[in-house]
């Protein structure tokens, strides 16, 4: 989130990627850095050592949102 | 009955219970007759019940003096019932408190609880940062239980309490089973108690001890590599568990590492089972860091626990690379044993405004 919010103060479009699990902690940072909008895709918990295969079919679901998040921004 | 002191008004209360030794050096509720009353009321006992003597100072530990300790911690009436059964616990011979209370080593009760009572009696935080601050039921009955080993079983530093550092858990050391997410049966009901029962577990040991593991599905041996590292973790040769052994520890896994076993085939039977194989180490290895140690064993090799059972697993905190394990004492007349004890909630009373007082 911080990455994402420090990359958007740039001028440059960013969408953060948040775990579920990490996705309450994501909404304070928004919040602490004062950017409660900056666009974000909530991703499924956890992503870590869940195998190629996954991560692959995981970043396959979600790259319509994050496309959809960069249209918004 | 407990003696009364006296004082103009709680702040002065305050600095003279401070003064007089009675606190973990942190404020406390002052036990007023009043409030000490009520919790004794909400026990459903007398105030006279002795649970056992707690030493060194051989104190009698009454409902009374319990229910002191419970609210100078802070507690809730319905945290009661698990303090109560965790001092129970302590008191039971197999945990040599008063050995445990006056050993040089940094050992501290862990009360893990289990059953309908981790909500009933709290909440009692299970997830992200169980052991950790801002968990009121976990901050305050593992102060509760700190409060009676200073008060009842008279554990002063550097003067019977001889733990060369200590460590923070000797303030307050207490966590729930995530029972709801664990792929394991309860703890407690692998130690034999029924699934509906609320069980506090507790054993001495040290603050916990990280083990980091980033979990690999594409990895055939990823549930080998896990249990490696963790018994590394729990028993390498800077622990008593390697140097003293025998004695119990612990092993809190967070839910990533939890599936990693589960998704294996591993049930808790059989991960203890490879954890004890794993914890079998050349004697020659004990021999070059603790020759007096290592001189008691006459095979080549050696185990650091007797059984699979004298190790604790439990599944608690948010999800990550991190579980925790807690190496033991081992020492004392039982080697530290753990002791579980149900917590009686049938007789528990709600008293109705008591917070009040």
């Amino acid at each position: 989130m911080r990455d994402g919010i420090n990359t958007a103060k740039r001028g440059l479009p960013s969408v953060a990627l948040v775990t579920e699990d990490f996705w309450p902690q994501g909404n304070f940072t928004a919040n602490s850095l004062g950017m409660p909008q900056v666009p974000r895709v909530k991703l499924p918990h956890p992503l870590a050592g869940t195998g190629q295969e996954h991560l692959r079919a995981v970043a396959k679901t979600m790259v319509p949102f994050i496309v959809e998040q960069l249209k918004n921004d | 009955m407990t003696e009364l002191m006296q004082a103009k008004d709680e702040s002065a209360a305050l600095e003279a219970m401070h003064s007089a030794g009675m606190t973990d050096g942190l404020p406390v509720v002052i036990p007023t007759p009043d409030r000490v009353a009520g919790m004794v009321l909400a026990s459903g006992q007398d105030a006279d019940m002795q649970l056992g003597v707690m030493g060194p100072a051989g104190g009698v530990a009454t409902i009374e003096k319990v229910a002191v300790a419970a609210v100078m911690a802070g507690c809730l009436t319905e945290h009661l019932p698990v303090v109560i059964a965790a001092v129970q616990a302590v008191l039971q011979d197999e945990f040599d408190l008063a050995q445990m209370q006056s050993t040089t080593h940094c050992t501290a009760p862990l009360i893990i609880v289990n059953g309908p009572g981790r909500l009933s009696c709290g909440p009692i935080a299970s997830g992200f940062g169980a052991l950790g601050p801002g968990h009121r039921a976990n901050a305050s009955i593992g102060r509760a239980l700190r409060l009676c080993m200073i008060n009842i079983g008279g554990a002063k530093a550097g003067e019977s309490d001889m733990a060369l550092l200590g460590h923070p858990g000797k303030f307050t050391y207490c966590l729930a089973e995530d029972e709801e997410h664990s792929p394991f049966a309860p703890m407690h009901q692998d130690l034999g108690y029924a699934i509906d029962e609320t069980v506090v577990t507790v054993i001495g040991a040290e603050a916990p001890h990280s083990v980091i593991y980033s979990g690999d599905a594409d990895d055939p041996q990823d549930a080998q590599k896990l249990l490696e590292v963790l018994a590394i973790g729990l028993a390498n040769m800077a622990t008593n568990n390697a140097v003293l052994t025998g004695g119990g520890a612990v092993v809190v896994l967070n839910p990533e590492h939890a599936k990693i076993l589960a998704d294996a085939g591993l049930d808790r039977a059989a991960i203890l089972q490879r954890l004890f194989e794993l914890t079998e180490y050349p004697t020659e290895r004990l021999g070059y860091f603790a020759a007096g140690f290592a001189s008691r064993i006459k095979d080549d090799t050696y185990r650091c626990f007797r059984s699979p059972q004298d190790i604790l697993l439990l599944m608690a905190g948010g999800s990550g690379l991190y579980s925790m394990v807690m190496p033991s004492w081992c020492a004392g007349a039982h080697q530290n044993r753990y002791v579980s004890q149900r917590v009686e909630l049938d007789l528990y009373c709600e008293i109705p405004g008591l917070g009040d007082a």
